[in-house]
């Protein structure tokens, strides 16, 4: 956080959370408008996981580097490097994967006719170094405390998995249900270890099960 | 379709030496400012200089290729490509020179704690590009879509002023001089666009003469 007039960064440098997530508006702390960036580490990797805009945001992707392929209401884009791709609806299922290791992607987002609000799914930038520390009921607290703002799948998955890790397993159950309406976070949570506690209860395999 | 590339967005060049690739208005955005920015010459300008004292926007311009000799306040630095600039305060002036003949620049600006709306210098800009009649025409068109600004109903004045109109420039004048009275006293002064109107005495009445 600060209250600069100005500042540069390289968006390479900008400090990474987990491995693909460069919070560019975090960085800033830019007050106007949503803007960040991800990168694939290898080709065929997914860069934007499948996702709507819970947030209403209209959305500006930009291919920095590299070469990507969006999949956007079900039509697939090809979009090398320079490549804009603007979706107006929130409702509107996207995604992008990488056609090149260190493919870069940035997204712009806000809006219509709001002032804008960072989104509560940011927080998990704060939650990750608790995280990372193995500090699970400080990371929990702070995604508790973003739920109460934005009921937001990304942070309904976080928690269950910081609940997992601490042993609360009807908690981290029943907030994973919250999360895994989107298939991305089904197929995350298939191979992800903080969720091993629970992962032979018989409602964990329900959950994860294809919808029809 | 909702994709394009930067290099197929349309070239819009302007009289400062950059050329204005706009984005925002080729997707109709309504939630934030975007656009892209590249040189007419080798190391011509390509952003404006310019403050955003007007419109309270803060700025994030990013070097998607080559090199730009940025100027922000008092201080001047290079940016290559990957290399990001955050103009928090809107009353620094800042401005980019082009160092690479290929560089292009992007700038994403909104103002916090507002909802955004399309800033009007998008519709001077073009009008800018327009014989009289064609910008008075687009300028009419396409105003209800941008906030109302003393800027706009005085370029509206000059085109219609141009165009052979002279009530309804007097209209935009007066509309313009309403908004912004001590603007539009400086800019009508030596305005030779207005001269068709200047001896009528509803642009003294206006422009406060």
């Amino acid at each position: 956080m600060t209250d600069r007039a100005w500042e540069t960064a390289r968006i390479d440098e900008i400090p990474r959370l987990g491995k693909t997530w460069i919070p560019i508006r975090r960085h800033f702390d830019i007050g106007a408008f949503g803007i960040n960036a991800w990168t694939a580490e290898g080709d065929g990797d997914e860069i934007i996981g499948e996702h709507v805009e819970q947030t209403g945001h209209e959305e500006l992707y930009f291919v920095s580097s590299g070469h990507a392929t969006f999949t956007v209401g079900g039509a697939e884009i090809d979009a090398p490097a320079g490549s804009l791709v603007f979706v107006r609806d929130p409702e509107m299922k996207r995604k992008a994967v990488a056609r090149e290791a260190g493919t870069t992607i940035m997204a712009v987002g806000a809006k219509v006719g709001e002032a804008f609000e960072a989104s509560a799914w940011e927080v998990t930038g704060e939650m990750w170094p608790l995280y990372e520390a193995g500090d699970y009921e400080g990371g929990a607290r702070i995604l508790r405390e973003a739920l109460e703002r934005d009921p937001d799948p990304a942070l309904y998955y976080n928690l269950a998995c910081m609940e997992a890790l601490l042993g609360q397993s009807e908690q981290a159950i029943e907030h994973l249900s919250r999360a895994v309406d989107e298939p991305r976070f089904r197929e995350t949570a298939s191979t992800d270890s903080d969720l091993d506690s629970i992962r032979d209860d018989p409602r964990f395999v329900e959950l994860l099960s294809p919808r029809t | 379709m909702n994709i394009t590339h930067i290099d197929e967005l349309e070239r819009i060049q302007m009289p400062d030496g950059f050329v204005w690739r706009p984005v925002r208005s080729h997707f109709g955005i309504r939630a934030f400012g975007v656009n892209v920015y590249t040189p007419s010459t080798p190391d011509s300008q390509i952003v404006e200089e310019h403050t955003e004292n007007q419109l309270g926007h803060q700025e994030l311009y990013l070097v998607l290729r080559g090199r730009a000799a940025f100027t922000v306040g008092d201080d001047s630095f290079e940016l290559g490509q990957g290399q990001l600039v955050f103009v928090r305060d809107p009353s620094l002036r800042r401005g980019a020179v082009a160092v690479d003949a290929d560089t292009a620049v992007l700038a994403v600006g909104a103002k916090p704690g507002e909802a955004f709306q399309p800033s009007a210098w998008e519709l001077g800009f073009r009008a800018s590009q327009m014989e009289p009649r064609e910008a008075v025409a687009y300028v009419e068109q396409y105003m209800s879509e941008y906030p109302e600004s003393a800027a706009t109903y005085y370029n509206l004045a000059c085109g219609r002023a141009l165009a052979g109109d002279p009530a309804g420039a007097l209209d935009a004048l007066e509309r313009a001089a309403d908004m912004d009275a001590d603007a539009v006293r400086k800019w009508a002064e030596n305005d030779t666009d207005l001269d068709s109107i200047r001896d009528d005495p509803r642009f003294a009445k206006a422009v406060g003469a």
